[in-house]
């Protein structure tokens, strides 16, 4: 029995010990926002997933960045650049630059990070959009010629895709790149913990004095949405990226916290015009004619159409300059059974439809797709896998698939990936000349105004006999009142340097 | 038959439960045709409504789905799969339990080494790393990796009944008669131990639906839009301020039905072995 | 004492087999399945070419048997190797965190069932067939039939939306530890109790049950001990034993419940790391986490089975598991 005693005495003391609990110790703050992120996948640059943007993008650093104002290009750690016709490209480095580390930033660091997208070791996400540089020089340490095998008049976006931040060429970024993070931006490391936070201060030997305004990012990775948005609710975290519209419509009445939409992402309905069923444009026609684009709207976000969500039938966004404006088709089941009867499918088609059922609106849009197709006689079976399944086993072997793109700042970094013969990430299997030499055109065109007009030549074709829907969803970030200037512009690179705290 | 109702009449508890258990087999047979909607049907304009409006019974959900549709069709995989996995592992556990017990020896000790290895793993892990791995789950995987992540306990229960038996005389009797020794273990012992076998598939069957429903909690277990109710707690956790019936409902579903098949279990054991 | 020594060498025998082809398994069955890591780092832009050269560069083209055993004698000196999806992390800077925290947190959870379920068992065993049995027993069903997940969503909504009396996520500012932050461990771990407290109450109950009937505690009762007396110093310590027993068969609940509680309160254990590291196929983290699981579930069955030989010397150890 003393025994038995013993043991509960045991428990008793134990459980005191571990419930006393310990007082948080105060003092004067520094100025800290905070920031709840979802869980990173990999954070080095190139093979860096596009999570954990506020990490990221204040640890590093780009040549330029857009002006979220504006839209224009600004310089950071270029100062000036100019082109020729899109061919040759001179940068002017920003002198008195330092790395974390202390070594100072130079052209051979422009080298190094550009040289890095071709190491075949590395897996590189912008390998394929760097293929076109010839030859990298660098005549002094501050400037550097790039020069690319044919005329990109766009080119300088490029450097803007947050997986090209400026690395350091004398730092191992193999090695240390998932454990301690270094670049040039605004805020230095101070602590990671893989998968659960990272605690940021600020860097005292930044370039610009005035900047950053805060003292410390405090990053939190949590898995679940929900979970971030108590977080915000309870004052525990003043900044949640990735609200879902059911979280917006909830928050909307919440005093001092204000959900904001700096951008739209596209969600690619996406047919693959070698495969039955979709090798007809027949077939892709009638499954435009069964989309109502309002309903769509309402059930994945719970918007109204043109207001937070966008629909089309291109590949351009329709914020953008270069959108042409073309009417909605109207939903007409009885044309869709038409067309398919037309086809060869008098009684329906069978078809399945893949994607990444734990990304945003995935699962959402392929279920509401599914429903509006059903009358017109299109028997869809869902494949839901998540992400990374879906990516690397189903995505761009499939006759019909869902898939997020970014957005990006020039239209033309996506066409030639995604729609030209022989794209590594052509999903809707085109080949067709005409789509190829519009994009040709597009890539190498001076002129802004003969630009658009090849822009609005390729949306007219895509509109006619296009492989794809174009769903624009927004992405939403929730933020405290008291975060003021938040700025993330389509490069979703959010400027942390800018933003203060009341 | 008699003795059974005068047991029901003792238990009034285990007639609910019963009945429970029959509502839900009933539900999952007919249901989906009662419900006047469709377990993928989308309500757009009553989207998050409340239960009873627009007749949705137990109120929709952000996609504007029918709530008691869903709980109801996913009745189905859940009842499937735990059905099929208490009956797979109490007869894998039977046949490896009863050879092992029967046989004795090597083969024993052979057994019990091998449970040892299985049963060092917490059943719940296990079965959450292969199907993580396999990837894409359905209900043939699902129903395989959770009865491999029991057999070990049936097959303890089969053993140890077993060997209470194997030393009675009509086994004897049947070995002097130059019976098999498959024909001794399944013909002449097995009807012998139906009571404990029973009484472990019933309980089997609970710890199935808990399984079942926590791997599809983990994102692991059945592949949307198949409605599972563990993934249907998870999918709507986000809206639990604005739509609490999304996730309370198939909470609900999973507690009743788990309830009603312990209370089954406790009265099939008592009936079968304490009161025999 | 020779008998629970020898239990505790053949149960660290059978242990150490159990991790060796555990292990075995995992890595074998990674290797046959699609989608490696490989694959997950490089996502849409995975070639053939690009695949074949980062496999090159983690090593991964080794035959499998090749990179088993030397995962394997790394292993043997305490090194857990490095994460294959996170380049340069050294399994050991992130594991034991992890791992801290979850010990704890079983142990808040223990500290909460245990007392808990057997002052209640008790206390319905005492009063069997009264109002206070049928409550105690009626709450035990309903709350072993809930899983974690279920409880959890429950308590969430009731102390965390609703009440706001405890954070309806179990994250540890940055800066502090877990110990100075222990209100984030309260609804993971009554998720867990209210489980476990279904099992151990209802044994508790039937074993003092049994107890209180039996001929020795009649015979004490009718002699004229005062009843608490006897409850306490003779029945109790009697019915405590299949109890025990039932904890022990537990464990395992308790550690699969704990990847579950995780998961839902992101709570930063090892049950969490374990669901991320299977997502991308990590083997080295996968490996080290179901490897750890099992050494402390096993350790901690082997510790009840020691336990109850300890209070009963006359019952031989014959093991038992659910």
């Amino acid at each position: 029995m003393k025994r038995v005693m013993l043991l509960v005495l045991v428990f008793v003391v134990a459980s005191a010990m571990v419930f006393a609990g310990g007082g948080k110790e105060t003092g004067p703050e520094p100025k800290t926002i905070r920031i709840a992120e979802q869980v990173p996948g990999l954070i080095t640059p190139g093979v860096w997933d596009g999570q954990a943007f506020s990490m990221n993008s204040s640890i590093y650093e780009y040549l330029v960045e857009i002006n979220t104002e504006t839209g224009a290009i600004d310089p950071v750690l270029a100062t000036s650049w100019s082109t020729d016709d899109g061919s040759v490209w001179t940068f002017n480095l920003r002198k008195e630059v330092k790395f974390h580390d202390g070594t100072a930033f130079d052209a051979e660091d422009v080298k190094y990070t550009i040289e890095r997208t071709q190491d075949p070791a590395i897996g590189h996400l912008k390998k394929q959009d760097f293929e076109v540089v010839s030859s990298i020089e660098t005549p002094d340490p501050h400037t550097v010629v790039i020069r690319l095998h044919e005329s990109r008049p766009t080119f300088i976006y490029q450097l803007t895709d947050y997986n090209m931040p400026m690395l350091s060429s004398s730092y191992d970024y193999a090695k240390l790149g998932e454990s301690k993070p270094m670049g040039t931006g605004p805020f230095v490391m101070q602590q990671l913990i893989p998968k659960e936070s990272a605690a940021l201060v600020r860097n005292t030997a930044y370039w610009a004095t005035d900047l950053p305004k805060v003292d410390r990012l405090s990053i939190y990775f949590v898995a679940d949405i929900d979970a971030s948005i108590s977080m915000l609710e309870s004052d525990r975290v003043d900044v949640v990226p990735f609200v879902t519209p059911v979280i917006k419509n909830r928050l909307d009445s919440v005093d001092g916290i204000s959900v904001i939409s700096p951008y739209q992402e596209q969600r690619f309905i996406s047919m693959a015009v070698d495969q039955k069923p979709f090798d007809d444009n027949r077939v892709r026609l009638a499954l435009k004619y069964a989309m109502d684009p309002q309903v769509i709207a309402r059930s994945v976000a719970q918007m109204d159409l043109n207001d937070g969500i966008y629909y089309n039938e291109t590949p351009i966004m329709n914020m953008l300059a270069e959108y042409k404006d073309l009417p909605l088709r109207g939903r007409d089941i009885e044309k869709s059974k038409q067309l398919l009867a037309e086809a060869g499918y008098p009684h329906g088609v069978s078809v399945e439809l893949y994607y990444a059922s734990d990304h945003p609106f995935g699962k959402e849009l392929s279920q509401t797709i599914q429903e509006l197709a059903a009358p017109a006689g299109f028997d869809i079976e869902l494949k839901g896998f998540t992400r990374d399944i879906y990516l690397s086993q189903y995505w761009l072997n499939v006759p019909f698939s869902i898939t997020g793109w970014g957005g990006r700042i020039d239209p033309s970094m996506l066409l030639a990936l995604a729609f030209k013969t022989g794209g590594s990430w052509n999903e809707s299997h085109l080949s067709d000349s005409r789509v190829d030499a519009l994009i040709d055109k597009i890539s190498a065109e001076v002129d802004v105004e003969k630009r658009t007009g090849y822009y609005h030549e390729l949306q007219q074709l895509f509109f006619e006999e296009g492989s794809l829907i174009n769903v624009q969803v927004p992405y939403l970030v929730a933020i405290n009142d008291r975060v003021i200037g938040y700025r993330q512009p389509l490069t979703m690179i959010p400027q942390y340097k800018y933003m203060d705290i009341r | 038959m008699k003795y059974l109702l005068y047991q029901l009449k003792k238990h009034p508890l285990a007639i609910a439960g019963i009945a429970v258990m029959l509502v839900w087999l009933f539900l999952a047979f007919f249901g989906p045709n009662l419900v006047p909607f469709t377990h993928t049907q989308m309500d757009s304009d009553h989207q998050m409504v409340a239960p009873g409006v627009n007749g949705h019974l137990l109120g929709t959900d952000s996609l504007g789905r029918d709530i008691l549709a869903r709980v109801v069709y996913g009745s189905r995989s859940i009842l499937t799969v735990a059905l099929m996995t208490s009956l797979f592992s109490t007869v894998i556990g039977v046949i490896i339990g009863f050879s092992a017990g029967y046989f004795g020896g090597k083969a024993d000790t052979a057994f019990l080494r091998a449970m040892d290895i299985l049963m060092a793993i917490p059943p719940l892990v296990l079965s959450m790393v292969i199907l993580g791995i396999l990837g894409d789950s359905n209900i043939g995987s699902l129903t395989i990796i959770v009865s491999i992540a029991f057999v070990p306990a049936t097959a303890r229960v089969a053993r140890g009944v077993l060997l209470t038996e194997k030393s009675q005389e009509y086994v004897s009797a049947a070995r002097i008669r130059g019976e098999s020794h498959l024909y001794i273990m399944f013909v002449e012992i097995l009807p012998n131990t139906t009571g404990p076998i029973i009484v472990e598939a019933t309980a089997r069957f609970a710890y199935s639906i808990m399984m079942v429903a926590s791997l599809g909690f983990l994102g692991v277990g059945m592949q949307p839009p198949t409605p599972d109710w563990g993934m249907m707690v998870i999918e709507n956790k986000p809206i639990i301020s604005n739509a609490p019936w999304a996730v309370l409902f198939p909470a609900l579903a999973i507690a009743s039905l788990v309830i009603a098949i312990s209370i089954f279990s406790d009265f099939v054991s008592k009936v079968l072995i304490h009161e025999r | 004492m020779n008998r629970i020594t020898r239990l505790v060498l053949q149960r660290l025998g059978s242990l150490l087999a159990t991790l060796v082809i555990m292990s075995f398994i995992i890595f074998m069955l990674v290797e046959i399945m699609p989608g490696d890591v490989a694959q997950m780092i490089l996502g849409q832009s995975a070639t053939e070419e690009a695949v074949a050269a980062l496999r090159e560069a983690r090593g991964l083209n080794d035959p499998v048997l090749q990179r088993y055993v030397r995962w394997v004698g790394a292993l043997a000196t305490g090194d857990l190797g490095e994460s294959i999806y996170m380049q340069g992390v050294a399994i050991n800077s992130i594991l034991w965190r992890r791992v801290g925290h979850s010990l704890v947190l079983a142990l808040a959870a223990f500290i909460l069932f245990v007392p808990l379920s057997i002052f209640l068992g008790v206390l319905a065993g005492v009063k069997e067939k009264k109002p206070t049995d049928s409550v105690i027993s009626f709450f035990g069903l309903a709350t072993m039939a809930l899983p974690e997940f279920v409880s959890g969503v429950i308590l969430i909504t009731v102390f965390a939306v609703t009440l706001d009396w405890f954070p309806i996520v179990s994250v540890i500012p940055i800066g502090e530890t877990l110990f100075g932050n222990l209100d984030i461990l309260v609804l993971p771990a009554l998720s867990i109790t209210f489980v476990m407290f279904g099992y151990v109450s209802r044994m508790q109950r039937s074993s003092m049950i049994s107890v209180m009937n039996s001929d020795y505690v009649r015979a004490a009762i009718l002699k004229g001990m005062p009843r608490r007396y006897v409850i306490f110093r003779h029945a109790l310590k009697n019915a405590l034993l299949p109890t025990i027993t039932i904890i022990g068969m537990n464990m395992g609940w308790l550690f699969g419940g704990l990847v579950v509680v995780e998961t839902l309160f992101g709570f930063p254990g090892m049950g969490s790391l374990l669901m991320t590291a299977i997502k991308t196929r990590d083997v080295p983290l996968i490996e080290a986490c179901v490897l750890l699981i099992t050494v402390i579930y096993s350790l901690s069955t082997m510790v009840t089975d020691i336990m109850y030989s300890y209070l009963n010397p006359r019952i031989r150890y014959q093991g038992g598991q659910r």
